[in-house]
């Protein structure tokens, strides 16, 4: 194969995936889209088989994070980099976990013991850590300094001191304080932030469905 | 007024290890707010008839949903004491060991003496990847989507599970997790099923925004407190109570810090006048 | 008493680790890090097994032959990982994204867009009726949503006679920013704090017995 005619199939080649990938967004958009607008069954029966089909494909994404993971590890092994003695201790954990879960299975009560003594543990005392940082932060942060550290200082406590118990034996109505301010100026912001999150996803999907997102899926890259 | 120093974080951080170290080892039972939210979705579950089938669905991070337990548990209780019926399906990784530890913890399964028996009363049914397609999968066709239980056994062989095919069959939906923004325009909205959701307290906020778009179909508490006050309703304390306990004395130290902050700047600000006056 | 079961002396071993970062980073703490790393990404490779058995169950009896097409494309995802076959991956995530754009646009449209509207519309209609407290929450929630609204989409400065009652708007919007953000601050606090509590009675009561 000659220089020429190399180059003219790979660009035939990447123009194929190119467009066959936006056909198959198109496809499976307009059907989900079709489902809930049209009264027809064959619609929602192929809206609903490619959802199943989405189901299926992506359960072997669950497989991504340890190919990442053992290959980052074993390339910082090999090159002793930082923390090197707690990698090697993790790609030997890895599999033994591994090992031990199918062979007791996700549903054993052994498995779930070791779940639940180890990696819900180590994240419920990461997250617990939190208030300390909290703690300590907002006695730096929460200065009346100006209107606007004042205005945000006084919200942020008042919003502690009307959750707390002791607050209730003072001002027996404080709880409704609380939801009020919960459900009346907070709700309406988060509604802002809704309203505009929804309408820019209604536009990058318009955008997808038309193609104007190019490289997000790298259908253009390698070979 | 006396300059007063500023606190190094450590000293804060062993007051806050000192307060929770005094909750862990003394019980308060402090008192705590009634929410009329909490409320009206508990006399909701009450007011279902016995033999619904209720759907506890979705699953993001254990240690987060941690705080929904503290009202799921309670829920469970109250479903399983009222003679409804329970579906779990995760739809995070996490989701299957969570929902077997809220079972669990609930004490309902005939082998801790509850009146639940695994296949008649309750299903466990194995994680679906997909988030909202999961969902909305499982509310057209369930059968269609889930082929076993989590134990491998075909869901025809599962006596619950043949009476459970669409969303016509679901009579709430339990979500103790993070999704119920994601999952609720097309659980109430599209097909109408009410949603009890026991919101993490950094997510009441924007579970509100949907309880206001659908107030007769959707009940958000709030957080580890909405938790307690759910325990409350159903007459089990747990970990909301004790999560209200360790709160209490954790907010009078906030205010106190935040206090001294305060004071600390004022002292600050008085002694650079008193100088500029001196120069 | 103090716990003899393993498992609540490994929860407890663990726990401290974790705590331990507030002294500083130390050895233990790192332990602690990479054996949650590992679980983590372990146990998806656990779950997985009797997730491939329950999607794929309708391919192994035979009631759905055609699903070796999603088998494919779920093998072909895991191309990701490396660079130079990246594009492999692209045909399976077209379809992932496919999928989510056509669902999640329905309910962008019809929930999240549509029915904030209505419910804003519903609120305007409802500012004269109920207790004051209620009629005051109808109109804090149309000020603080337009002028959020109008903060966040209206960033360029606008010239001419609209600019400076816009420009009070904006700026009414940014204080709503700000009470937005303190509120969920201060709500958040007990989450948190919940969370400690749950870890040091694990600690406390679980493991010592208190």
């Amino acid at each position: 194969m000659t220089e020429t005619t190399s180059v003219r199939t790979s660009a035939g080649f990447t123009y194929a995936r190119t467009y066959l990938t936006r056909l198959i967004i198109l496809v499976c958009a307009l059907s989900g889209l079709g489902a809930m607008y049209f009264t027809s069954p064959q619609v929602s029966g192929v809206a609903n088989e490619l959802q199943l089909w989405n189901t299926a494909a992506a359960t072997w994404t669950l497989f991504v994070g340890i190919i990442t993971l053992s290959r980052r590890y074993v390339v910082s092994i090999i090159n002793r980099r930082t923390y090197w003695p707690y990698m090697t201790y993790a790609i030997v954990l890895t599999p033994l976990w591994v090992i031990m879960g199918v062979y007791a299975g996700v549903y054993s009560d052994l498995y779930q013991t070791a779940f639940l003594s180890t990696k819900v543990t180590l994240h419920i005392a990461i997250l617990g850590q939190l208030v300390y940082f909290l703690l300590s932060g907002s006695y730096r942060v929460l200065r009346m300094k100006s209107f606007r550290t004042a205005l945000y200082a006084f919200f942020a406590l008042t919003m502690v001191v009307v959750n707390s118990s002791w607050m209730l034996a003072i001002f027996p109505q404080v709880d409704k304080l609380g939801y009020w301010l919960l459900n009346n100026p907070a709700m309406a912001m988060q509604r802002t932030l809704t309203i505009s999150g929804a309408i820019g996803g209604v536009i990058l999907s318009m955008r997808i469905l038309m193609g104007l997102e190019r490289g997000s899926l790298r259908a253009t890259e390698g070979a | 007024m006396a300059k007063i120093p500023e606190l190094k974080s450590q000293y804060i951080w062993l007051v806050v290890l000192l307060v929770y170290i005094s909750t862990g080892a003394f019980t308060l039972n402090a008192p705590f707010q009634m929410s009329q939210a909490t409320v009206d979705a508990y006399n909701y579950v009450e007011s279902l008839k016995p033999g619904s089938i209720c759907v506890l669905g979705g699953g993001n991070v254990f240690a987060f949903d941690l705080e929904s337990s503290a009202g799921q548990i309670a829920a469970i209780k109250q479903i399983a004491r009222k003679g409804l019926r329970l579906v779990e399906f995760p739809t995070g990784v996490e989701g299957i060991m969570f929902h077997r530890y809220c079972i669990d913890a609930a004490r309902v399964d005939e082998k801790y003496g509850g009146p639940w028996k695994y296949g008649r009363d309750y299903v466990l049914l194995p994680y679906v990847p997909g988030g909202t397609i999961a969902v909305v999968a499982f509310l057209t066709d369930v059968h269609a989507l889930i082929s076993t239980d989590l134990f491998g056994t075909p869901i025809k062989q599962v006596p619950l599970m043949n009476e459970m095919h669409s969303y016509k069959d679901i009579a709430l939906w339990f979500m103790p997790h993070w999704a119920a923004e994601t999952y609720s325009p097309y659980i109430i909205g599209e097909r109408g099923v009410p949603l009890l959701f026991f919101a993490q307290a950094s997510n009441y906020v924007t579970a509100a925004v949907y309880m206001n778009i659908y107030p007769d179909k959707m009940w958000v508490t709030n957080g580890f407190l909405g938790g307690a006050q759910y325990e409350k309703l159903v007459g089990s304390p747990g970990l909301g109570q004790s999560a209200v306990d360790g709160y209490t004395i954790l907010s009078g130290a906030f205010l106190g810090f935040v206090l001294l902050g305060n004071m600390t700047l004022l002292s600050d600000v008085r002694r650079k006048e008193k100088v500029e006056v001196k120069q | 008493m103090i716990s003899t079961d393993p498992w609540v002396w490994i929860s407890a071993f663990l726990t401290i680790c974790s705590f331990s970062l507030l002294y500083g980073d130390n050895p233990l703490f790192r332990i602690a890090e990479y054996t949650f790393t590992s679980t983590v990404v372990a146990n998806s490779v656990v779950t997985s097994i009797p997730t491939l058995r329950d999607r794929f169950m309708p391919l192994f009896n035979g009631t759905k032959p055609w699903f070796i097409i999603p088998l494919a494309l779920g093998i072909m995802s895991l191309f990701v990982v490396w660079r130079k076959y990246a594009w492999v991956a692209s045909f399976p995530y077209a379809l992932f994204l496919g999928v989510n754009t056509g669902i999640s646009m329905r309910g962008a449209v019809g929930t999240t867009i549509i029915g904030n509207i209505r419910a804003v519309m519903q609120e305007g209609a409802a500012i004269l009726i109920g207790s004051p407290t209620d009629q005051l929450g109808y109109v804090v929630r149309i000020v603080f949503t337009v002028s959020g609204m109008i903060y966040l989409f209206f960033t360029l400065f606008l010239k001419g006679s609209l600019a400076k009652p816009m420009g009070y708007v904006r700026t009414f919007g940014k204080y709503a920013w700000l009470v937005f953000m303190a509120i969920m601050i201060g709500n958040g606090v007990q989450q948190y704090s919940g969370l400690a509590t749950s870890a040091m009675n694990r600690l406390i009561r679980t493991w010592l017995g208190f």
